[in-house]
């Protein structure tokens, strides 16, 4: 029994980072109809950089603000650059997107070389507590903690306030939008942001129970969000959610009692829900 | 358009004037070119650029095989090599772990495998379209990936199978690098004749009117989805054709092949090329080969960032491809009516491809 909940605790823990990876790109793409395929190298770049600021002045603290707002930043250079001339061309963004795929892959590779980059979690964050016979750190426990308290406040901005009206209307009609003298440019470019910012902290605190940070990091996990989207469904922040628990939760149970399986796990739950709700589980239409 | 120049429409405009036949034969030069310097290329060129050359025609045939769906048929796949790994896995498998040598044995079964994987593909892609179908054959491309990676038993895991001699097709002498070259580009024309006869056939041309708009499709009483997946299933056979011609030559295949840096690879060279006019496809191969060997010669770890840097330049500079570009360009030269080129973006979604 405590196997089980063990494992259910693990997943979901990841599950929270993988909700937060994916939280921006779904919400940017129902809202901008961008599908930000770089958006895992703003995790896997944010991860670099808090994981170097922390090496440098030890403050995790610290680490952790250079990560969220590097990632924030990089995702806005690429969005006011780039993607920003290509909107409706989605052929165009992704195949941008793929360039950047490439050339930070590399870079990373060139500046870092193929060894892990570990994050050394804060002493507090150290301990942990028994569930019969496994140890769940407190670490896995903050990550829950986090990912639910940031999780409520989106779904709260995304229904009660008035940004979040504007997000949602701004993806059924976004000409009404405009028509009503509302900047939805400016929101858009808002919920951009945001989201690179929660890629870069899903970057950062992932690191510490993904097992450290390399090159390929980027390409992977931009992979998970991809299918995080397809079996939520895109556009809602209760989607990511959905897509990142079951992709989770399923995937920590596989490992714990059929490994061979766990590889496959996110296929087997794509390939059901594409046959079964091709717009995914919570996704209108 | 302007009136004086009536022929110069969109794609179903009245029959233009013949031109000249000296004009007709300065016109097609250039194909002649190609086509003589690929019969006498191996005579001079060293033993490794020969090499390149059949990748080069290898990737050729992947490329175009990607158009049909990519470009006459707007579906974005960015899993095709997955099909194409799946038909060099397949041979591999039987020769080196089964231990089956006969060419005519493995190649169907390759190339079988590779049309079964894409029918899947299909089923499950043509759910949806444009975005999600790429997104959903993104996944299964990484699919036959990990799968490669992680059946060691079979696949050889990360390191792949890497002891594939050339063929045994049964007669005649054993092949060397030359002799190869010359079965691959043989097989390939025959495989590209295919190819363009499909995309000339009135099943061609219900794909690109399909792509263009598929409600007045299914009025006219197309069944769209039918058609869509045959065109991937057909797809799939050419892909397999070159992964199968691929892995003999290669030695070998491992699961990089599978993935999505493989596949990228390849729709850059069908982007490059020139979208929807299948020759392009060909010439992107040649392009991003030859820049890949030459980039590599000084500095081989550096090949990601010049390939990274030419999507993004493609994206903002490529409108429509060389190929395109080229035909227009040489059509003014030969004295032909001439047209505009396209964006990227155009010549998938809107409007009909012209070759």
């Amino acid at each position: 029994m405590s196997t089980f909940f063990y494992s259910i605790i693990g997943g979901i823990s990841y599950g929270m980072v993988l909700f937060l990876l994916s939280a921006g790109v779904s919400i940017v793409f129902g809202l901008m109809n961008v599908v930000n395929l770089a958006h895992g190298m703003l995790f896997m770049l944010a991860a670099y950089a808090g994981i170097a600021v922390m090496q440098a002045v030890g403050s995790f603290w610290l680490g952790l603000v250079v990560a969220v707002f590097s990632a924030g930043i990089v995702g806005l250079i690429i969005e006011r650059g780039f993607l920003r001339t290509l909107y409706s061309k989605q052929l165009s963004q992704i195949l941008v997107c793929f360039g950047f795929i490439y050339i930070i892959t590399n870079l990373t590779l060139w500046a870092y070389g193929p060894v892990p980059k570990v994050l050394t979690v804060p002493a507090a964050f150290t301990n942990s507590v028994p569930i019969g016979a496994y140890q769940l750190s407190y670490y896995r426990i903050a990550i829950i903690v986090v990912g639910l308290v940031l999780c409520g406040v989106l779904y709260w901005a995304q229904e009660r306030t008035k940004v979040g009206a504007i997000i949602r209307a701004g993806m059924e009609k976004p000409e009404m939008v405009y028509t009503l003298g509302i900047n939805l440019m400016a929101v858009n470019v808002g919920a951009f942001f945001v989201g690179s910012c929660l890629s870069g902290l899903a970057g950062f605190l992932g690191t510490g129970i993904i097992g450290g940070v390399t090159h390929v990091t980027g390409e992977s996990v931009v992979f998970l969000a991809i299918a995080v989207c397809i079996v939520g469904g895109v556009g809602s922040v209760q989607g990511a959610l959905t897509g990142a628990l079951l992709i989770a939760v399923l995937n920590s149970l596989a490992k714990t009692y059929y490994p061979p399986l766990a590889q496959y796990m996110m296929y087997i739950l794509m390939a059901l829900v594409i046959m079964v709700r091709p717009s995914g589980i919570v996704g209108k239409k | 358009m302007s009136i004086a120049r009536p022929t110069s429409g969109s794609a179903p405009a009245g029959p233009a004037p013949r031109p000249h036949l000296g004009r007709r034969l300065a016109y097609f030069s250039p194909a002649a070119v190609i086509v003589v310097f690929l019969l006498i290329a191996p005579t001079f060129l060293a033993p490794d650029l020969v090499h390149l050359l059949t990748k080069i025609v290898i990737f050729a045939l992947f490329a175009m095989s990607l158009d049909l769906v990519f470009g006459y048929s707007g579906l974005w796949s960015f899993g095709h090599a997955g099909l194409f790994a799946a038909a060099a896995y397949s041979v591999a498998i039987l020769v080196s772990k089964v231990g089956v040598t006969s060419f005519w044995v493995v190649a169907p079964i390759g190339v079988g495998v590779s049309v079964i994987t894409a029918a899947l593909f299909g089923v499950f892609g043509l759910r949806s379209r444009e975005i999600y179908f790429m997104l959903i054959t993104f996944a299964f491309g990484e699919l036959i990936s990990v799968a490669a990676r992680t059946s060691y038993k079979y696949t050889g895991g990360s390191n792949g199978i890497w002891d594939v001699p050339f063929p045994n097709l049964g007669f005649g002498p054993a092949f060397s690098k030359v002799s190869y070259y010359y079965f691959a580009l043989i097989v390939v024309a025959i495989a590209a004749v295919l190819l363009y006869l499909i995309t000339k056939s009135p099943f061609g041309h219900s794909l690109m009117g399909i792509r263009d708009n598929e409600v007045r499709a299914k009025t006219l009483g197309y069944n769209t989805w039918l058609r869509r997946f045959l065109a991937f299933v057909l797809s799939g056979f050419f892909a397999g054709v070159a992964g199968v011609l691929y892995v003999f030559l290669n030695r070998g295949i491992s699961p990089d092949q599978a993935g999505i840096s493989n596949s990228g690879l390849v729709i850059m060279m069908v982007i490059i090329g020139g979208v929807g006019t299948l020759w392009g496809g060909a010439i992107g191969s040649a392009v991003i080969i030859f820049l890949n060997y030459m980039i590599s010669l000084y500095t081989p770890s550096r090949w990601p960032l010049f390939l990274g840097a030419l999507f993004i330049a493609a994206v903002f500079f490529a409108k429509g491809g060389v190929y395109p570009r080229f035909v227009s360009l040489w059509k003014r030269v030969c004295g032909y009516d001439v047209r505009g080129g396209r964006s990227v973006e155009r010549a998938t979604t809107d409007s009909p491809p012209e070759a």
